[in-house]
């Protein structure tokens, strides 16, 4: 490979690019692409550092005290986006969300992907009874009303919330109802890989089934596994709003739904609900706009 | 046709299987929740040990859990659905909170077919115009929107500052209606939350119909129509059309199915008396075997949904048949 042995004419041959690296390349010309990195790092920002920035705790009534209640936005630079009447600063309340609403939205994408892969993989790879099956029970998850039977055990298991425990409830049960999605995109593709010569080849030399799924279709995969998982991040973070919305989620943790659930008790003073509506919105766009950027740099035939 | 029957045929039989997975779910749940009396007897001082009896058997509590789900299940295939805890049927309930749900998923489901497709075919053919970025960049962000933070928004500007139009249930609970009229209040009433449901479902459409005619018009055959001298409007609506539109039917159903599961949110928020509207109501109370119901109601007109579009596919498309 070296240009020593060829002293007539030095080669100039590089490493061709991986697979990585083209996809990168077309990813950085795309726009809306780079708007989504953009944003999605600024809200991963605000999920690490945004309890810190924040100027009261979460769920403080500063206000309650001071009798800066019901202030309106822009007004008293202490309170930049305004309070509400129970005293709480919806400025530092949505830096305080934040972090809950990520990783409700990480967490539940991470329990899916675990259970989406490994069902998608092994209905798409093995055949006969046990692949109908898997196939089948994704199908049934799939027609499943989840944000209705997530609601219910939101509700049942209340007394889980009364520990402390409501984030995580939500994460689990929002990670075992939201898989059927990634194990369809995961079986349609290793069906496609199975009869590749690659897979076949690889058969041919005798090795095992773990092998070749775990070091050959598996990492061809990967892309659109991302993809879908980032979607999947925007899904979650939607469906964790609505549970706090309707006041299933935990009363004393700070969520983006819950703050838009106080402001539509209050529709009279319009900046409770709306600037946490604004970072659910943004925040929602920048996973949808990242998981099509990357969607496109992945499979550059779509665009054009 | 034959082809077509075995489809229908073997459509029908996966909804035997997902009916009975969500029906045992439920019943699981509303069965951690609590034995019913439990509930009840929140209301009930000094029960008296027949009283309790009576309770008992009319819940069948003495019975093992397994035999619980068979009477329920039995119950349930003739057409009873049980007493709510706060008193009725809930069969006799169950139409009406249907159909408002329905009524307000249709409207918005005509409403957005009929303004996302134009609004989609345009866009493609006009592709990277100034109308298309537009269009795209809309579409994303009402692609990213809750249904029920476009309602809270709409009932903020339109019913509490601007006083046009109510934000709250689906007639007035007073009369005189709008200009006396019972139908123009209905009217007045649905305004507001099918337009936050079609601004969200616009949003699903119009992306899907400019992903799809672009993908059409790349097709070889576009190419030869073009070749051939064909008047542009012909290769759109006729060639690439039609073509574009298979896919959509398919997901249309499932879009429907969505937002069907989503109605607690979007009903809640305009206080809008159908299944999910109840289902919030019923599921903070306890109130099991309403739950149980709307639950099961919902699975079942969602699979309807699914099930129609499937059909329709697979008529549109004689190939998805044979697969």
């Amino acid at each position: 490979m070296s240009g020593q042995q060829a002293p007539v004419k030095p080669p100039t041959r590089r490493r061709s690019a991986s697979q990585w690296a083209v996809a990168w390349r077309r990813f950085r010309r795309n726009k809306a692409a780079l708007a989504g990195l953009v944003i999605v790092g600024f809200f991963a920002f605000l999920g690490v550092f945004g309890s810190t920035i924040a100027p009261y705790p979460a769920r403080d009534p500063v206000c309650f005290y001071t009798g800066c209640t019901s202030l309106g936005p822009f007004v008293n630079w202490s309170h930049p986006l305004g309070t509400e009447p129970a005293g709480y600063d919806i400025y530092s309340e949505i830096l305080q969300s934040a972090k809950n609403d990520l990783y409700v939205g990480l967490g539940a994408t991470l329990i899916s992907l675990g259970i989406g892969v490994s069902v998608g993989a092994l209905a798409g790879y093995r055949k006969g009874t046990s692949a109908a099956l898997l196939l089948g029970i994704s199908q049934i998850f799939f027609v499943l009303p989840a944000l209705v039977i997530i609601l219910l055990f939101a509700r049942i298991f209340v007394t889980l919330v009364a520990v402390g425990l409501g984030l995580t409830l939500i994460m689990l049960i929002l990670g075992l109802f939201g898989w059927p999605g990634i194990a369809f995109v995961v079986r349609g593709e290793v069906i496609r890989l199975r009869e590749l010569e690659f897979v076949q080849a690889e058969r041919a030399i005798g090795a095992s089934n773990t092998r070749i799924l775990y070091r050959h279709i598996v990492p061809n995969i990967l892309s659109p596994i991302i993809v879908f998982a980032t979607l999947t991040i925007a899904a979650n973070i939607l469906t964790e709003v609505a549970i706090s919305f309707l006041g299933f989620g935990d009363p004393n943790t700070a969520t983006w739904g819950l703050l838009i659930q106080e402001g539509f008790q209050y529709p009279n003073y319009w900046w409770i609900a709306v600037f946490p509506g604004l970072a659910v919105v943004f925040s929602v766009l920048g996973f949808n706009i990242l998981g099509d950027g990357l969607s496109d740099a992945f499979n550059p035939r779509l665009r054009e | 046709m034959a082809g077509l029957l075995s489809y229908v045929i073997r459509r029908l039989l996966f909804v035997i299987p997902v009916f009975i997975a969500v029906s045992i779910l439920t019943f699981i749940i509303a069965n951690a929740a609590g034995s019913p009396i439990d509930i009840i007897r929140h209301a009930i001082q000094r029960i008296t040990p027949s009283q309790l009896a009576a309770l008992q058997s009319f819940y069948h509590l003495n019975q093992p859990i397994t035999v619980r789900y068979f009477i329920w299940l039995n119950d349930f295939l003739h057409g009873n659905l049980g007493q709510s805890l706060y008193g009725g049927s809930v069969s006799a309930q169950m139409l009406p909170w249907v159909s408002t749900t329905l009524e307000l998923q249709l409207v918005s489901l005509a409403l957005s077919l009929g303004i996302g497709i134009p609004i989609g075919l345009y866009s493609a053919k006009h592709q990277y115009s100034k109308t298309d970025v537009a269009v795209t960049t809309a579409s994303i962000f009402g692609y990213s929107t809750p249904v029920f933070l476009i309602g809270i928004f709409l009932i903020i500007v339109f019913s509490i500052d601007l006083h046009w139009l109510p934000g709250n249930g689906a007639v007035s609970p007073y009369a005189p209606y709008w200009w006396g009229s019972v139908f123009a209040d209905q009217v007045a009433h649905i305004i507001l939350p099918a337009t936050a449901l079609t601004l969200v479902s616009i949003a699903v459409y119009v992306r899907l119909i400019r992903a799809n005619v672009l993908e059409v018009l790349r097709q070889d055959y576009i190419l030869a129509a073009r070749a051939s001298g064909l008047r542009e409007w012909s290769i759109t609506y006729k060639h690439a059309l039609k073509n574009a539109i298979t896919p959509v039917v398919t997901v249309v159903g499932l879009t429907v199915a969505s937002f069907l599961a989503g109605a607690p949110a979007t009903e809640t928020t305009f206080g809008w008396p159908g299944l999910g509207f109840r289902f919030v109501t019923a599921a903070l109370n306890l109130d099991l075997p309403v739950v149980q119901g709307i639950t099961m109601v919902i699975t079942i007109v969602a699979l309807v949904f699914i099930l129609v579009t499937d059909l329709a596919y697979a008529f549109l498309d004689p190939r998805v048949r044979l697969s």
